[in-house]
């Protein structure tokens, strides 16, 4: 997990005065947004598949390590390895092991966030292996030495100009700003790398722990080459994704290309139980998977559980009114928006990002949009909590909530407080009838862009006393 | 590795002790899946749902018609090298003999498991101008076919090639993939491939516009065998 080099302020107002990705941002959320409630228009009684979906995801979770067992065992008897990664460098170490075995010179990926997640691709790379990711998204944004910016579209960020100039850079082909001919351009390409390459690195939707199997979604078909044409395949996964019956798969599957794309199913969804069995004409000759611990157990043990439900649709970052403003690479983390809010602290350590749970305005829709019905703002609460007990609340946010709480426990203090801000804010306001226009900081910065009303003349308690439903509304003139 | 293992397990049951997970159930409630349909509906539904997302599908009454459907298609693709099934795999009598006849040549697919006649063999199969393969089931309410591999039966032939051409017999269409899996709960054990594949390989990486036959083929088509 990437730590951030500039604050998360600074991101924020970076992405803030950028208009293309402004541009790129509004039109492929909004366009995810409509895709997906057209979606689930489609499905016979929505909210009960949603439902199903999240017990199946609940139930898992709180028989994790039996499925796990069953799940590795399965794996086993089908031909495939299976190896557990308690950290990011436990997985690199053994991928980079698997490779060395197999003499392993090319590596194509699918796409995979577990890599983001453990940077995978330096550590290959650090041992001399060329690394090729292989959805149109992701090789654009490898291209570019940049990272995702969107779980279901990674280079959502880049408009197809930049796009254009940066195939001619790097793959040397003319100019173009047509997706039409980029596409083809980078399917020769990739189609070479796919034939050539020694391993294919996949990632995994869901495990199903009754049979083995892993199942990997996608549009392209690079996930299918990625796990055929190589002669090792090597998928990784994290623990949490495990469904227990194909059946179970078969619900999670109902919702997840719907919240994601807004398609009823992926052109491709792979089940893939073991290697090339013998006297199969093609596929790999060996099939690894990697579980992927990285602090998961862990947050198993909290109040965050629920965040381990996720099945990584997207959806929550379409609805989110921040992500939609600030784009993923603003959170300086893997994963961005409310999802990411939650998880990034929960797997780095509140210390290190207390900012992101603050990224949010609590208003519910991730909440609305979660296939599997995440309470995503009461972890956000938990966490904002977690970030004060570390120390690690705005100065400014502390001291103003101390002085309130230090004011509203004490009545006679909190009586001649509220007296002076009604007189005054009023006095302040006179001149410009009855809002004020700048507050002194650190609340200036809410008056940038807003006015302040002043404060009615008589107190709302006193109001209450006196009995007049209508008052207030006289009172403010 | 070992102890990996038993770290990560022994943490997971730790966690297990204090752990809030909402919803959470000893059992999940059993699953109603819907009886299987009307056919001639489930025809329509799965008709419309592949035309949807890009796919092409025609109905032969006899083997006559399914074989001049995908004699017509290959005319279409072009070029006479085939990746296809083994021909007892391919419920259509007579259209080995008919592809033989036109000139159609069959590259056997059978890769070698050394690096570098993996290399060669691969190379030599990404000239097909086209794949033809047979469904074990296809998903009326996706418009969705089940590909399962075998020692007769490729993945590389509805991958490679731009063109795919499916024979899919209608009795075999289920409801939903929940139905197809109560039907055929021992799927996976059988081969170590299931794919479902649902329209030609898409993409919208690039500005969301969405571009088809990326890395698979840009062409799928489904012969419905009516019959």
């Amino acid at each position: 997990m990437s730590e951030p080099n500039v604050t998360f302020h600074e991101r924020v107002d970076d992405a803030l005065r950028d208009q293309i990705l402004h541009t790129a941002l509004n039109r492929a959320t909004g366009r995810f947004q409509s895709l997906r409630l057209d979606a689930l228009s489609t499905l016979r009684d929505a909210d009960a598949v949603r439902d199903r979906a999240r017990i199946i995801r609940a139930h898992t979770l709180s028989r994790l390590d039996a499925y796990l067992e069953e799940f590795a065992a399965k794996v086993e008897s089908a031909g495939g390895h299976v190896y557990f990664a308690s950290d990011a460098q436990a997985m690199n170490d053994t991928v980079r092991e698997i490779a060395k075995v197999h003499n392993v010179k090319t590596v194509v990926k699918g796409k995979s966030m577990i890599s983001e997640e453990t940077e995978l691709n330096h550590a290959l790379e650090a041992a001399g292996m060329r690394v090729v990711e292989t959805d149109l998204g992701e090789f654009i944004v490898q291209l570019a030495g940049e990272t995702p910016s969107h779980i279901i579209a990674p280079a959502i960020h880049k408009t197809k100009e930049q796009i254009g100039q940066l195939l001619h850079e790097k793959i040397d082909i003319p100019y173009t700003d047509d997706p039409a001919k980029m596409t083809a351009a980078a399917r020769t390409k990739l189609r070479d790398e796919f034939l050539n390459a020694d391993m294919g690195i996949s990632g995994v939707n869901f495990g199903v722990a009754a049979t083995g199997t892993i199942c990997l979604v996608e549009n392209e078909g690079n996930g299918r080459l990625t796990t055929t044409a190589p002669r090792v395949h090597v998928a990784l996964m994290g623990i949490e994704r495990i469904v227990p019956t194909l059946d179970d798969l078969s619900v999670m599957l109902q919702v997840l290309a719907r919240s994601a794309t807004g398609q009823k199913i992926t052109v491709y969804t792979n089940l893939i139980t073991g290697a090339r069995r013998n006297g199969e004409v093609d596929g790999p000759d060996e099939l690894y998977i990697v579980l992927l611990d990285n602090g998961r157990s862990k947050i198993l043990g909290t109040e965050v559980a629920e965040i381990l439900y996720c099945i990584r649709c997207g959806a929550c970052l379409n609805a989110c009114p921040v992500y939609r403003e600030i784009g993923g690479h603003a959170y300086g983390s893997v994963y961005t928006g409310p999802v990411g809010a939650v998880l990034t602290p929960a797997l780095g350590g509140i210390a290190e990002w207390s900012d992101l749970p603050q990224a949010s305005s609590l208003c519910g829709a991730c909440r609305e949009v979660c296939p599997v019905r995440i309470d995503i703002p009461r972890m956000l609460l938990v966490e904002r909590d977690q970030a004060k007990r570390a120390g690690k609340m705005p100065w400014w946010l502390s001291f103003g909530l101390g002085v309130y709480s230090f004011t509203v426990t004490r009545p006679a203090l909190y009586r001649i407080a509220t007296t002076v801000s009604r007189w005054g804010s009023r006095a302040v306001a006179a001149p410009t009838q009855g809002w004020i226009k700048t507050l002194p900081p650190p609340l200036n910065g809410w008056t940038r862009s807003r006015d302040f009303p002043a404060f009615a003349k008589t107190s709302f308690s006193r109001q209450f006393q006196k009995g007049h439903p209508n008052s207030i509304v006289e009172e403010r003139k | 590795m070992k102890d990996e293992k038993d770290k990560v397990l022994s943490q997971i049951r730790l966690s297990l002790e204090t752990a809030h997970l909402p919803a959470a159930r000893a059992t999940i409630p059993p699953h109603n899946v819907a009886e299987a349909g009307d056919r001639a509906e489930m025809i329509a539904s799965f008709r419309r749902e592949l035309e949807r997302i890009g796919g092409l599908s025609y109905l032969a009454r006899n083997d006559e018609e399914a074989i001049e459907i995908v004699l017509n298609l290959l005319g279409e693709a072009g070029g006479k090298d085939l990746m296809m099934w083994d021909e007892f795999e391919i419920p259509v009598l007579g259209l080995g003999d008919a592809l033989r006849v036109k000139g159609y040549a069959r590259l056997e697919v059978d890769v070698p498991r050394d690096a570098e006649g993996r290399r060669t063999k691969l190379a030599e199969l990404g000239r097909a101008a086209a794949g033809i393969t047979a469904a074990l089931a296809g998903l009326a309410d996706t418009g969705t076919l089940a590909l399962v591999t075998s020692a007769k039966r490729s993945r590389l032939a509805s991958l490679l090639p731009p063109m795919h051409i499916a024979i899919l017999p209608t009795l075999r269409l289920f409801d939903s993939m929940a139905a197809f899996f109560a039907a055929y709960p021992e799927v996976t054990k059988d081969a170590s491939n299931l794919v479902f594949v649902t329209g030609p390989s898409r993409t919208a990486d690039i500005e969301l516009t969405l571009q088809r036959g990326v890395h698979g083929p840009k062409f799928l088509q489904v012969v419905l065998l009516d019959y």
